[in-house]
């Protein structure tokens, strides 16, 4: 059998970094005042990460120019998830227009911040967006899932492939299962078609 | 107007060369054609791999016009 090169689920996607982001500040998005709402009441570390800043002012703007009745959040990298991922979260009374159908606006939304904040020649830094909650509701119900295909895959002995997924859904099957001793997971196929397989391990 | 001031942000952020992005916007009843202009070594960081920005520009943009009951089209131009 040919060597799987998966114990590490992070390199399939998104190469993680070490920076350090150990704030959880609030952040007030401003109908058009200027910038540096940073909250005094809560004012840890603004400034100790540059590329956070810089993601959390693009979104900030872009909303703004939206018209979205919305506030902005740091969050603290998720425990799962290397130090340097950059998470926002967006709450408010348009949160709804920003997750849009099937959360495709709020992955645009996402998807433009990475490309904004990881330039070519920078470690790459994961960024991760949610709004009222969603992608975290998600992203649960995806593990749980994970979870229970990759018990079926290790009890039946076969390879279980999902559809496809995007990268930031895939990260959450691996994820799931990285501490799955009995199966492997993998990232098969191009663009629009990549899938995860989860592989039952021989012992 | 505001949606011509979206996609000017958006792309000022992606782009090497900020002062080099310009947006026309042409207004006809509630539809909105977006132009946007980049510089040519630009245009690939506006369009993305697999067209994948322009299509996340598109979705944030078709957002931004439906809370304002308007319709709108991106063109990138080079």
């Amino acid at each position: 059998m040919e060597p799987v090169d998966n114990d590490d689920p992070k390199s399939v996607d998104e190469k993680i970094d070490s920076a350090q982001v150990d704030d959880d500040q609030e952040l007030v998005l401003p109908r058009d005042a200027d910038k540096a709402p940073f909250n005094a009441a809560d004012d840890a570390p603004a400034g100790q990460d540059d590329r956070g800043d810089v993601a959390w002012n693009f979104l900030t703007d872009v909303l703004r120019e939206m018209q979205m009745e919305v506030t902005v959040h740091r969050r603290k990298p998720r425990e799962d998830s290397g130090p340097d991922e950059i998470r926002l979260e967006i709450v408010g009374h348009d949160a709804g227009r920003v997750i849009g159908k099937k959360g495709q606006v709020l992955a645009a939304l996402q998807y433009l911040v990475s490309r904004v904040v990881n330039k070519p020649g920078q470690p790459r830094r994961h960024v991760v967006l949610d709004a009222e909650g969603y992608r975290e509701r998600r992203d649960a119900s995806l593990a749980t899932m994970a979870k229970r295909l990759g018990q079926q895959a290790a009890q039946e002995g076969k390879i279980i492939t999902f559809e496809p997924m995007n990268p930031r859904d895939r990260r959450v099957v691996h994820l799931a299962l990285a501490q799955f001793a009995d199966v492997v997971t993998r990232s098969d196929g191009e663009g629009e078609d990549r899938r995860v397989r989860i592989i039952p391990v021989r012992k | 107007m505001t949606l011509k001031e979206l996609i000017a942000t958006i792309a000022k952020g992606l782009v090497d060369h900020p002062d080099q992005v310009s947006v026309r916007e042409i207004e006809s009843d509630n539809n909105a054609l977006i132009e946007l202009r980049v510089a040519r070594e630009d245009i690939g960081k506006v369009i993305g791999r697999d067209g994948r920005t322009a299509q996340a520009m598109r979705t944030v943009l078709t957002a931004a016009s439906s809370k304002l009951g308007r319709r709108s089209h991106l063109d990138i131009l080079d």
